[in-house]
């Protein structure tokens, strides 16, 4: 048995919502009343969920709870906030931190996100078909690691800084990407299908990025060298986990590749992979 | 380890001039691993997977019993290049590591152009998982590097040919090893004909190895010796030269060359059809070929819950007994 709650939004908040604690395990267990008093803050008052959407449960036979909001959340902050299990699906844009530190289950929003989307995530599946901001994928104020596991699918653009500090997981961006991506990262994967702004790799220590469009990666920094060897073996078992995610990944496996290895600055453990 | 002695026949079975023996093979439960070993093209492929086999005939005294499955074409492999499927059976999960370490470590790593793959997925019937490349890593003395792929971990260590990929950990499954034919044949050319078609035969069918040379053992066992610290000996019931001479023969004077087929699989089904398989390329031979009878050596049901009765084999298909 499993239960899906639709929220549908009644109107625009004036101010911005937290909705971390809105989740489809903590729904599940609860009556549409008890539902509707849940509190939630906008601004830095404290108002019933019942105030801000429309509340209804369905059961069926299923075994993976559901959790669907309807409309314009853009104003709404921490969709799918440390989520451990079950669906979100948000029709319409959210606000920052979606899907921050979540471990398991899927969250699709089919529209864009703010700042910081998927910012600590470590299990897993986000998609955005629209577009996120800065510092996707990336770690909170004052924390050392970013996304530390799961996949992050970004359909549209993303901001700056995204995968600052990412640590582990796969994070694909179907657009382009602002500047410094992949900075300070860690380790992990990211693919880009479209172009990324300056200074990619920043500080990287360890990580892959994959330009899947062979002018996307712009000048390679000084602080990458070009990798001598091949590593056919690595690319065939990157390449094809990422092919299967479609668009400008499909064709990865039969394309040839320039590895850069860097940023030699931060250990030289890293490396942008551009397709050719 | 190879077979004792054979039950003596009841109602002989004939098929094509062979005598089928009232007799069962029994086997008994091992530890098992499958493990891809990948390269630039099948040559070096073979050359790892038949170094990594090498010595592991029995656990007896090699630690593992050890064999190529089968070769593994392109569109087989995780990273799109020839391969061999290798499997490594031990009577421990910790032996097994052990072998598998040692093995991988310095038949593969070492290696031109290879790459190491676990060849069994998690399952219900998986047990355990024992390193790969976890261990191996450190040869890298810091360059390696992990990474996650599709969810499995990899490792690359950097080697004078580029990197060697290995990944981390390998699914440890409980197997079967012992099952066993018996050829009892004219001479020896007829009964290496036989032998070589019924491996050949065997070796269609999947999770199974033969693990002795080419698949064949001449100096089949029995349990104990006369000398106190060796726990086998020669399979004297079995032996031609000592017809008339030893207190016990389970051969007749025409009977010149005695062959056996050591089998280990992942399951008593799949042991049970490769001696199916093995039966019937013997008996397609038949008596013109020189094959008399095919045995099975059991250790009268002593020594493992597996009874691969030859008669049930041929009669209700291809399917182990437990008891």
């Amino acid at each position: 048995m499993s239960t899906t709650i639709t929220l549908t939004l009644k109107q625009a908040p004036a101010l911005r919502v937290d909705l971390r604690g809105v989740t489809p395990a903590a729904l599940a267990a609860l009556s549409v009343g008890a539902v509707e008093r849940l509190s939630v803050t906008h601004g830095t008052q404290i108002l019933p969920l019942a105030e801000l959407f429309g509340v209804v449960r369905s059961d069926s036979a299923g075994d993976v709870d559901e959790l669907r909001l309807i409309g314009d959340l853009a104003h709404f902050d921490r969709v799918g906030w440390q989520m451990a299990g079950g669906r979100v699906f948000v029709d319409g844009s959210v606000g920052d931190y979606v899907g921050g530190g979540m471990s398991a289950g899927e969250l699709q929003v089919a529209g864009s996100a703010g700042s910081l989307a998927a910012c600590e995530m470590a299990g897993g599946l986000l998609t955005v078909t629209g577009d996120v901001g800065d510092f996707a994928a990336s770690t909170l104020p004052g924390s050392m690691d970013g996304m530390r596991g799961g996949t992050f699918i970004v359909k549209g653009n993303a901001g700056a800084r995204f995968g600052d500090r990412m640590r582990r997981g796969n994070a694909l961006v179907f657009g382009n990407a602002g500047d410094f991506l992949a900075s300070r990262m860690v380790a992990g994967t990211i693919a880009l299908g479209g172009e990324a702004g300056p200074h990619a790799g920043y500080g990287m220590r360890r990580g892959s990025v994959v330009f899947a469009a062979s002018n996307a990666a712009g000048d390679i920094a000084q602080t990458f060298v070009p990798a001598v060897a091949d590593a056919p073996v690595f690319w065939q078992l990157l390449s094809r986990d990422l092919a299967r995610h479609g668009g400008p990944f499909a064709g990865l496996p039969a394309r040839s590749i320039r590895r850069y290895l860097g940023d030699v600055a931060a250990g030289g453990k890293g490396e942008l992979i551009v397709a050719g | 380890m190879s077979a004792a002695s054979a039950d003596i026949a009841k109602a002989p079975l004939v098929i094509n001039g062979v005598v089928i023996d009232d007799t069962f093979a029994e086997a008994f439960p091992m530890k098992a691993t499958r493990i891809v070993i990948t390269a630039h093209n099948l040559t070096w492929a073979r050359h790892a997977a038949v170094a990594t086999t090498g010595f592991a005939t029995s656990v007896i005294a090699c630690g593992c019993e050890a064999a190529i499955e089968r070769e593994l074409d392109a569109s087989e492999t995780p990273d799109g290049r020839p391969g061999i499927s290798v499997m490594l059976f031990s009577m421990s999960g910790k032996e097994l590591a052990k072998q598998l370490e040692r093995r991988v470590g310095q038949c593969v790593l070492t290696c031109p152009t290879t790459a190491v793959f676990a060849g069994i997925a998690d399952g219900a019937d998986v047990i355990d998982r024992i390193a790969l490349g976890k261990n191996l890593r450190f040869f890298g003395d810091g360059w390696q590097i992990s990474k996650m792929i599709g969810g499995q971990r990899y490792w690359r260590i950097p080697v004078m040919d580029g990197e060697f990929v290995a990944q981390e950990t390998v699914c440890v499954t409980k197997a079967v090893g012992g099952g066993n034919l018996l050829l009892l044949a004219r001479d020896t050319d007829s009964a290496l004909a036989v032998a070589e078609a019924a491996v050949l035969a065997m070796k269609r069918v999947p999770d199974v190895i033969m693990p002795f040379p080419g698949g064949v053992v001449r100096s089949g066992s029995k349990v104990g010796s006369k000398y106190p610290s060796l726990g086998a000996s020669t399979n004297d019931a079995f032996c031609p030269s000592l017809i008339g001479l030893a207190a016990k023969t389970e051969l007749t004077p025409e009977t010149r060359c005695v062959m056996e087929i050591v089998i280990d699989g992942l399951t008593d089904t799949a042991v049970g059809a490769a001696m199916r398989a093995g039966i019937d390329a013997g008996t397609h031979i038949g008596a013109v070929g020189g094959l008399l009878r095919i045995s099975a050596g059991n250790y009268g049901g002593k020594l493992g819950p597996y009874h691969f009765h030859l008669h049930k084999l041929l009669g209700q298909g291809a399917q182990g007994g437990q008891s």
